[in-house]
């Protein structure tokens, strides 16, 4: 089921991308892994991936030039899909390691998990790692969203320290609460997708976003 | 927060291989039928240790890293022999999520704060193997319990804690392929040590040991092998692949269980935590 | 031109390694102990037409035997000697490694047998060696008689047989192969299983056909012929004043006594196909072994042989006398077993083989009352000029499996 349908994997040097790429192929889009803004430009849709720091996933992203060209296919309407990090990085600021500019394609901010005692006196890990659900905010379904077939109150898989808070609470498509403490864990704005947990490393849920993309392109070319 | 359970698999060359006590290479199979089946059973992530990278200095895995996360899609974990920022970039580029890192972070901790501030804490795990010694304390080794540290198993957490690790891999190799169950109170101080997730591997033979070790010894996520492993060969025959490159399958030829694991599977070990309260992701249906 | 060097110990002269495995052409057969003195020559490991040792070609065959049938000589065997009257019918020396803790346990959890297990302790035990040992007993649940040699003595001899033969293992391996038989005649149990057949290590292939081991081993005619430590027993009595009745747990049992008995003494090697490894595994899961709890200085493995201090030393003297370390064993045994490809042999064997001892150094001078110069020094009496040359300051082999000995180059 070859859709010749191209997805560009920004490649600004971290995160696992051959993984991401894998997804994309497994329904038959083509996953290009790419730092050249030409590239991305020719293709259907954009998966911004990363894992690491904020700071200076920011400066990669300047030094080679891509924060042009993230932001037109963000405001162009295709497919837009941040990941974990690559989530992160659509807001306007983040405070790990000091405080940073972001693409400011979201309104809000990214801030850190509160290191807070648990019921049971035990200390809230930090990073949040491992799988946790992802509920619907209340009055909301996932019906006309990248989550259509994916059931409400899913496990996904979560590996990060930090959270992004966008200003509008309507653009929320999912919560997950870690600790005592709710944060929003997806988002959709139009065309763009930003997931804190890792689609492609959350087993066949996790791949029905990929799938649900693929299916999109093929039909209209966005969601 | 839900308890991961994570797959480990002992791969030396082509070959799953698990020991006791870290020693020795019984052949129980090939990675990567177990690594398919575990994906299939609900497994939260896997890890990969390459059990002869450091003695033969070399690294081997990339291709099966590969295959895997061509049609596995849950975290992979790669250890073994990892000891430089190009060691880790070829792991992660082939397809690994995190890499777990013993000897290169112990004889230089900063490689911790490199590989950290590189590819995020997130995806460096530091793994710990500890012995236990006459005066009760805990030593840190290398090379599969081989090589004394003189470390003081929690001081060296706090330490590569500090240093931006991730995630705790501790290890019992005084346990470890027994299947006498966790250390407890290893797991329990080392939870109480750092803020990090502490991964618990080390003895696991039944699942109420699975149970015990996140209930009393507070682990945030357990790695069992022979668990698992001699589960899946009772019900899977091994011995239809090939080992003529190298390998001794006596074992495999033998058809006899080892008595001291309640072989069990994934959806078995998720069905009775769930049952006893213990968060965990439900295996899909 | 090409100096004639001198082989000690009528090794040969050209040191040759095996094409499959990575040990030498140098590697004695095990030596009849009490004939052992400094002039005795050895019968060394034989190489076929194709460089392939003896060892490795046992090893081969292994594969082919029909193991079946080798367990049904083994179950008319036993039949012959099972005892349901609560008398021993067996015997199973060993300290609870990893070999006489798979014997002893399916001697008499599979076959129904009523093993007593009989130990010559090491000469220093090991911490984790000792609760080996008593693993072996209270989770495996066997009797056990120890005996206990004169300490004095032991001494005294091991200490001779350091200096006159570089051999510290030779009063524990006396002890080890004498001890059986003379219980077999005291408590009337004429069966003896002792684990692997030493053939698999490259003794005389001819042994291996037959499962009882050769009584030459362990009869003595004549004391005049005996030598403990080196040393003629004459000697030993009149130049160190010890009493005759002093060595006799050292002495083989006389060859009238065993020819008069119907003692038997076989391997359960040859009736049950034999990996060191699975040994390992089976003693780890039903008698409570564990391996070391670090790497076995001289090589890479933690399994095996690990309850006596001194056996460490052992193998640092087989590498100076013969050029072979501990490495080269291990992993000569783990590629015949499949374990290890030849190439990783030989990587092992690089790194490890020829591992200074140091661990327990000290400890084992103290115990002996030797200085730990004069041992070095002794160790360099003991070089084979055809084997060690000394290049700035150092000794250096002059041939090794990695083809990177001086003499190599």
């Amino acid at each position: 089921m070859h859709s010749n349908k191209k997805i560009a994997i920004i490649n600004y040097g971290v995160g696992n991308l051959f993984s991401v790429k894998q997804a994309c192929e497994t329904f038959g889009m083509t996953g290009v892994i790419t730092s050249s803004p030409e590239m991305i430009e020719t293709c259907d849709a954009v998966i911004l991936p990363g894992v690491g720091a904020f700071g200076s996933a920011m400066q990669s992203l300047e030094k080679n030039c891509l924060v042009p060209v993230i932001k037109k296919a963000a405001y162009s309407g295709k497919p837009f899909l941040g990941i974990c990090l690559g989530m992160q990085l659509l807001l306007e600021k983040s405070h790990e390691f000091g405080l940073f500019d972001g693409l400011g394609i979201i309104k809000g901010e990214v801030i850190r998990f509160k290191q807070d005692k648990g019921p049971s006196q035990k200390m809230l890990r930090i990073p949040h790692i491992g799988w946790n659900r992802i509920e619907p905010p209340l009055n909301r379904t996932w019906n006309n969203s990248y989550l259509k077939t994916v059931p409400a109150r899913s496990f996904m898989y979560f590996v990060h320290s930090y959270y992004a808070v966008p200003d509008d609470p309507d653009i929320i498509l999912s919560n997950t609460i870690y600790g005592e403490q709710k944060f929003c864990s997806s988002f959709q704005y139009e065309n763009i997708l930003g997931c804190q947990f890792h689609p492609e490393k959350s087993g066949s849920i996790g791949l029905e976003i990929y799938k649900t993309l693929a299916s999109e392109l093929d039909s209209h070319g966005s969601i | 927060m839900t308890c991961r359970i994570i797959p480990r698999l002992d791969i030396k060359g082509p070959n799953l291989v698990k020991g006791i006590h870290l020693e020795g290479l019984r052949i129980l199979g090939k990675p990567e039928a177990f690594a398919k089946h575990y994906y299939e059973q609900g497994a939260d992530e896997l890890i990969y240790m390459d059990i002869v990278a450091s003695l033969y200095e070399r690294n081997s895995l990339a291709e099966l890293i590969s295959t895997t996360a061509q049609k596995i899609f849950i975290p992979l974990t790669v250890g073994g022999g990892l000891r430089s920022i190009k060691d880790i970039e070829t792991v992660l580029g082939a397809g690994a999520d995190k890499v777990a890192i013993n000897t290169a972070a112990i004889r230089n901790p900063d490689f911790i704060k490199e590989a950290a501030e590189k590819y995020g804490s997130s995806t460096i795990i530091v793994s710990i193997e500890a012995i236990k010694k006459s005066n009760g304390s805990y030593e840190a080794f290398t090379d599969n319990g081989r090589e004394e540290t003189g470390l003081d198993v929690f001081e060296w957490a706090k330490q590569a804690a500090a240093l931006g690790a991730g995630e705790i891999l501790i290890t019992s190799v005084d346990r470890e392929g027994t299947g006498f169950g966790f250390d407890l109170p290893l797991v329990k101080k080392m939870s109480e040590s750092v803020s990090i997730p502490v991964i618990a591997l080390g003895g696991g033979g039944s699942v109420e040991h699975i149970h015990e070790v996140i209930t009393k010894g507070k682990a945030d996520a357990v790695s069992i092998a022979s668990l698992l492993h001699y589960d899946f060969i009772r019900n899977h025959d091994m011995l239809k692949a090939d080992y003529s490159d190298e390998g001794n399958i006596d074992y495999l030829k033998s058809g006899k269980p080892f008595s001291n694991i309640q072989p069990l599977s994934m959806k078995e070990i998720k069905r009775f935590l769930i049952n006893t309260d213990v968060a965990c992701r439900p295996v899909e249906v | 031109m090409k100096e004639q060097l001198e082989a000690k110990y009528g090794l040969p002269k050209e040191v040759k390694f095996c094409k499959r495995c990575v040990m030498s052409n140098q590697r004695p057969a095990s030596a009849i102990e009490f004939k052992h003195t400094i002039t005795s020559k050895k019968t060394t490991l034989h190489f076929d037409q194709e460089e392939i040792c003896d060892a490795c070609r046992v090893a081969e065959q292994k594969e082919k035997i029909d193991w079946k049938k080798r367990e049904e000589q083994l179950l008319a065997l036993l039949e012959k000697h099972r005892r349901n009257d609560g008398h021993y019918d067996c015997i199973v020396p060993g300290s609870g490694g990893k070999d006489s803790g798979l014997q002893a346990h399916i001697l008499k959890y599979k076959y129904g047998m009523n093993p007593l297990t009989i130990t010559w302790p090491p000469i220093l035990y090991t911490e984790y060696g000792y609760h080996n040992f008593k693993n072996w007993l209270d989770i495996g649940g066997f009797d056990n008689i120890s005996f206990y040699r004169n300490g004095k003595i032991m001494k005294l001899l091991t200490k001779l047989s350091i200096e006159n033969l570089l051999h510290p293992f030779q009063t524990f391996i006396l002890g080890q192969k004498n001890l059986a038989p003379k219980i077999a005649l005291n408590y009337d149990i004429p069966l003896i299983f002792y684990g692997e057949n030493e053939a698999e290590y490259g003794n005389p292939i001819a042994d291996n056909n037959i499962s009882l081991r050769d009584k030459s081993y362990f009869a003595m005619k004549n004391l005049k012929d005996i030598f403990l430590g080196g040393v003629c027993i004459n000697e030993l009595m009149e130049k160190y004043g010890i009493p005759l009745n002093d060595l006799m747990s050292f002495l083989p049992a006389g060859v009238s006594e065993l020819e008069k008995s119907n003692i038997e003494v076989h391997y359960l090697g040859y009736y049950l196909k034999w990996t060191p490894q699975e040994a390992y595994y089976y003693s780890a899961e039903n008698t409570g072994f564990k391996a070391r709890p670090f790497r076995t200085q001289g090589t890479y493995s933690k399994y095996n042989s690990i309850d006596d201090k001194i056996d460490d030393l052992h193998y640092y003297t087989t590498y100076i006398k013969f050029g072979i370390g501990r490495a080269t064993y291990d992993a000569s045994q783990e590629i015949r077993n499949h374990h290890l490809t030849r190439d990783e042999g030989k990587i092992l064997v690089k790194r490890f083989d020829g591992e200074f001892p140091d661990k327990y150094f000290s400890e084992i001078m103290a115990y002996i009352e030797m200085e730990p110069d004069y041992f070095i020094k002794l160790c360099d009496n003991f070089r084979s000029p055809h084997l060690w040359k000394k290049q700035n300051g150092e000794w250096k082999l002059r041939h090794t499996v990695n083809l990177d000995g001086t003499d190599d180059l």
